[in-house]
C-alpha cells in the first residue's frame, strides 16, 4: 500500500518528495474508520479475531504509512534505518526477555501469588458472587484477549516480516540478510512446517539460518507455537 | 544565536543533516520508552483476563475522536513541511498553527475524558489496568504538550522566514507522537 505513491530515488532527501499527502491522509482516515467498526463486526459475527486484526493489523499499516510518507523514513540513509532497527530490536528483546515472568503467574520454582489473587479477585467480582471460590484455572476460559496467531504475527513478526509476510516490515528494512518472504515459492522449496516451527521456537541460528531471526520459545506455549507455524504456513503460495 | 552557529549544526559526518539525525536519535530512544511501556501493558493484559472488565469502561468514541484529531494534525504538519521546502515560511507557520490547534483539541478532549473517568472512581490507583491507562496516555499527553510548545517557537521563526528546516524536524517528532497514539488507540479503546 505504501510502496506506490511516488517515484523517488536516492537518499539525498533534499528537494522534496512527490508524495500525495492528501491521498495518504484519506487512506489513514479510512483505515481508522475500519478499525473503529471492527469491534461492531466482531461482535455481530462472534469472531473476536476480526477485532484483533482490525485493531492491531490496521495500527501497523497506519504506522507504516505515517513513518514512510510523513516522516519520509524510506528516503533516509541506511544508517538511520539501522539505528532505529537496533532500537526496535533491543526493545523487543527486552519485552521477550521478561515475558515468561509476566505472562505466567507460576513457574517451576516460583509463583506470583499477588497476580494470581488479583486475577481470582477480579474475575470473582465480575462473574461470581463469591470471589474466593474462583480458581485461577478458570481464567483461561474467560480470557478476553484469547491467543490469536494472526494477531500475534501482526504485532510481533510483522515488525520485520511485514503484515503480509513479504519480509517488508519496518524493522526488517535494514536487516542483512533480509527477513524471509513467505509468499515466495522459492522460499518454500527447502522448507517444511517442521522447520518453520523449529525456527520460530529456537531462532534462525538453530537451523544454520540468520541469527537475526530471534527464538520465541519464551513467548509462546507449545500449542501457540504450533498455531504460529500454521499461520506462517498459510502464506505459502499454492 | 545569529552570530556563530555551533560547529555541529554546520557539518555532518554521516551526510544526514545534524538536526534531523538528532530528532531520529531522540525517537530511537522513545521507541524503547514507549515500546517497553506498551509491551509491559500487552503482557499484563494477556496474563490478567480480569482487566477486560476495567477496559470495558474506556470510551471508544472519545479515543476515536482524538485519533482523528491527531491524524489530521499530522497531515497539517506534513503540509507545513511541504510549504517550508518551497521556502514559504508564512504558509509553513500557518500549517504548524493548525497542528498546534490539533494538539490543543486533543488535550481538551483528553481533559474532559479523564475528568469524567476520575469522578466515576476510575483513578490511577483503582487497579493496575487504570495505572497503565493513565501512565501510557499521560506520558503520551506530555509529548503532545512538549511538541505543541516547541512547534510554537518553530512556527514563529518560520513566519519570519528563519530556520525553515526546523519545520520538518518538529514534524518528524509530531508524526512519531501520532504513531504512538495509533498503537495506544487499539490497545486502550478497541481491544476490549
Amino acid at each position: 500500500m505504501s510502496e506506490n505513491n511516488t517515484e523517488h530515488h536516492g537518499d539525498g532527501h533534499e528537494g522534496g518528495h512527490h508524495v500525495n499527502y492528501f491521498a495518504i491522509y484519506v487512506a489513514l482516515v479510512v483505515l481508522f474508520l475500519i478499525s473503529v467498526a471492527g469491534p461492531e463486526v466482531g461482535e455481530r459475527t462472534g469472531l473476536r479475531w476480526i477485532t484483533l486484526i482490525t485493531a492491531f493489523g490496521i495500527a501497523v499499516v497506519k504506522a507504516n504509512l505515517v513513518i514512510n510518507n510523513f516522516m519520509h523514513l524510506r528516503w533516509e540513509k541506511r544508517l538511520m534505518k539501522w539505528m532505529l532497527a537496533t532500537s526496535v530490536i533491543l526493545m523487543l528483546l527486552m519485552v521477550a526477555g521478561i515475558s515468561p515472568d509476566v505472562l505466567n503467574h507460576e513457574g517451576r520454582n516460583w509463583e506470583n501469588v499477588a497476580a494470581m489473587e488479583a486475577t481470582a479477585r477480579g474475575l470473582g467480582e465480575d462473574d461470581h458472587g463469591e470471589g474466593e471460590e474462583v480458581v485461577v484455572a478458570d481464567a483461561g476460559e474467560a480470557e478476553p484477549a484469547g491467543f490469536n496467531a494472526a494477531a500475534s504475527f501482526g504485532t510481533i513478526c510483522a515488525t520485520c516480516h511485514g503484515t503480509g509476510g513479504r519480509g517488508d516490515g519496518p524493522a526488517g528494512a535494514a536487516l542483512d540478510p533480509a527477513p524471509a518472504d513467505f509468499t515466495e515459492a522459492v522460499f518454500w522449496e527447502d522448507r517444511d512446517r517442521e522447520r518453520i516451527l523449529t525456527v520460530i521456537r529456537d531462532g534462525g541460528a538453530a537451523v544454520g539460518g540468520s541469527p537475526l531471526m530471534a527464538p520465541w520459545a519464551a513467548l509462546y506455549t507449545a500449542e501457540q507455537l504450533e498455531e504460529m507455524a500454521d499461520y506462517v504456513m498459510s502464506f505459502r503460495p499454492e | 544565536m545569529a552570530h556563530a552557529k555551533p560547529l555541529a549544526t554546520t557539518r555532518s559526518a554521516t551526510g544526514i543533516p545534524t538536526g534531523r539525525l538528532a530528532v531520529w536519535w531522540v525517537l530511537a530512544s522513545e521507541v524503547v520508552i514507549f515500546g517497553g511501556l506498551l509491551g509491559s501493558y500487552v503482557m499484563h493484559r494477556i496474563g490478567h483476563p480480569e482487566w477486560a472488565a476495567a477496559a470495558a469502561h474506556t470510551q471508544t468514541w472519545v479515543g476515536a475522536l482524538n485519533t482523528f484529531v491527531l491524524l489530521t494534525s499530522s497531515f497539517t504538519a506534513v503540509l507545513g513541511h511541504q510549504a517550508a521546502e518551497r521556502g514559504d515560511g508564512k504558509a509553513a507557520a500557518k500549517f504548524l498553527g493548525f497542528t498546534i490547534l490539533g494538539a490543543l483539541t486533543f488535550l481538551v478532549v483528553k481533559g474532559f475524558e479523564w475528568a469524567n473517568e476520575i469522578t466515576h472512581g476510575y483513578t490511577i490507583t483503582a487497579n493496575t489496568f487504570w495505572s497503565f491507562y493513565y501512565t501510557a496516555a499521560g506520558l503520551h499527553a506530555l509529548h503532545v504538550i512538549a511538541g505543541a510548545i516547541i512547534m510554537g517557537f518553530v512556527a514563529v521563526d518560520a513566519f519570519r522566514g528563519r530556520e525553515l528546516h526546523r519545520v520538518e524536524l518538529i514534524g518528524i517528532y509530531w508524526h512519531f507522537v501520532d504513531v504512538v497514539w495509533i498503537f495506544l488507540f487499539p490497545l486502550l479503546y478497541i481491544a476490549k
